[in-house]
């Protein structure tokens, strides 16, 4: 056990549990942010994972996981588009996820060094940063008009 | 201490499912669904199963919820055109 | 008239192809494991499907 997967451990843990608590109780609004947030728990966790386990295969899990996650959350605003969501704390949780997930791949980028690999754990962190502030955007409702929801 | 990541992943998911379970609306039960994906690609990660967690992200993370909500939706749609018949 | 617009309207949608084809095949290149020739020869042929593909998208996505 290599202080990767100890940090994905925690990782793992934390906001995991977090995630669950928000994704399984509270209001539809909360639960919708959490479901969100989850893509974002989840992507460093597997990242920090395949550094561990020193397998570079392993990344094209973040990888698939960066692209389909915000594309679920959007499923989520655009079939639950009757009960609206824009709660208070989806901005505070969105930036500090980002800031996890930017945190994580800077870390692994710079344990792997420059090269191929590097590239491919920063298209991971954009896909990954980018559409988790599109998904969080389609939720508070900003683009209703685009959506047509 | 090494089998600490796969207890944690396995926590996640028999909480995570038995919260979908104890769900009563479909539609907040998908929501649970999709974290229980996520959280199972991670499980089968850690156990040294990455095509299997490929293929349970493509389908957990964003098809699963979209059969259910569409489901639902129709549903629904259905029930108030019948409401509004009677 | 179609005829004098013709070659300006050909080097765009030729720019535009090659444009999609190098980001393409670029991303080909970032993501896979081993660098070899039947890998090179295979993705230039996925990045010239997906260049044709993604052109036909964007005019879709423009016209509506």
């Amino acid at each position: 056990m290599n202080g990767w997967i100890l940090a994905a451990t925690v990782e793992l843990g934390g906001g995991g549990a977090a995630a669950l608590w928000g994704v399984a109780t509270g209001p539809p609004a909360r639960r919708l942010t959490a479901q969100n947030l989850t893509t974002s728990v989840v992507c460093p966790a597997l990242l920090l994972l395949a550094q561990g386990y020193a397998r570079p295969a392993y990344v094209d899990l973040a990888l698939l996981l960066a692209l389909l996650g915000p594309v679920g959350t959007l499923v989520f605003a655009r079939l639950l588009s009757g009960e609206q969501v824009s709660g208070p704390n989806v901005r505070g949780a969105t930036w500090t996820a980002a800031g996890l997930d930017a945190a994580v791949v800077v870390a692994v980028c710079a344990a792997v060094g420059p090269g191929r690999s590097m590239v491919k754990l920063l298209l991971i962190g954009t896909l990954l940063i980018g559409g988790n502030i599109i998904a969080s955007r389609a939720l508070a409702g900003g683009f209703r008009g685009v959506g047509g929801g | 201490m090494s089998d600490a990541v796969t207890v944690v992943a396995l926590l996640l998911v028999a909480a995570s499912a038995t919260a979908a379970v104890a769900q009563r609306d479909p539609a907040r039960q998908a929501l649970v669904l999709s974290f229980l994906g996520m959280v199972l690609a991670v499980l089968f990660t850690v156990l040294q199963a990455p095509d299997v967690g490929l293929s349970q992200l493509a389908v957990g993370s964003a098809l699963t919820p979209l059969l259910i909500m569409l489901s639902v939706r129709k549903v629904r749609r259905r029930g108030r055109t019948k409401e509004e018949r009677t | 008239m179609t005829r004098r617009t013709a070659p300006r309207a050909f080097l765009l949608a030729a720019g535009e192809l090659l444009a999609w084809w190098a980001g393409l095949a670029l991303l080909w290149l970032v993501l896979i494991t081993t660098v070899d020739t039947l890998e090179r020869i295979v993705g230039a042929s996925c990045a010239a499907a997906g260049a044709l593909a993604a052109r036909a998208g964007r005019r879709a996505v423009t016209w509506r």
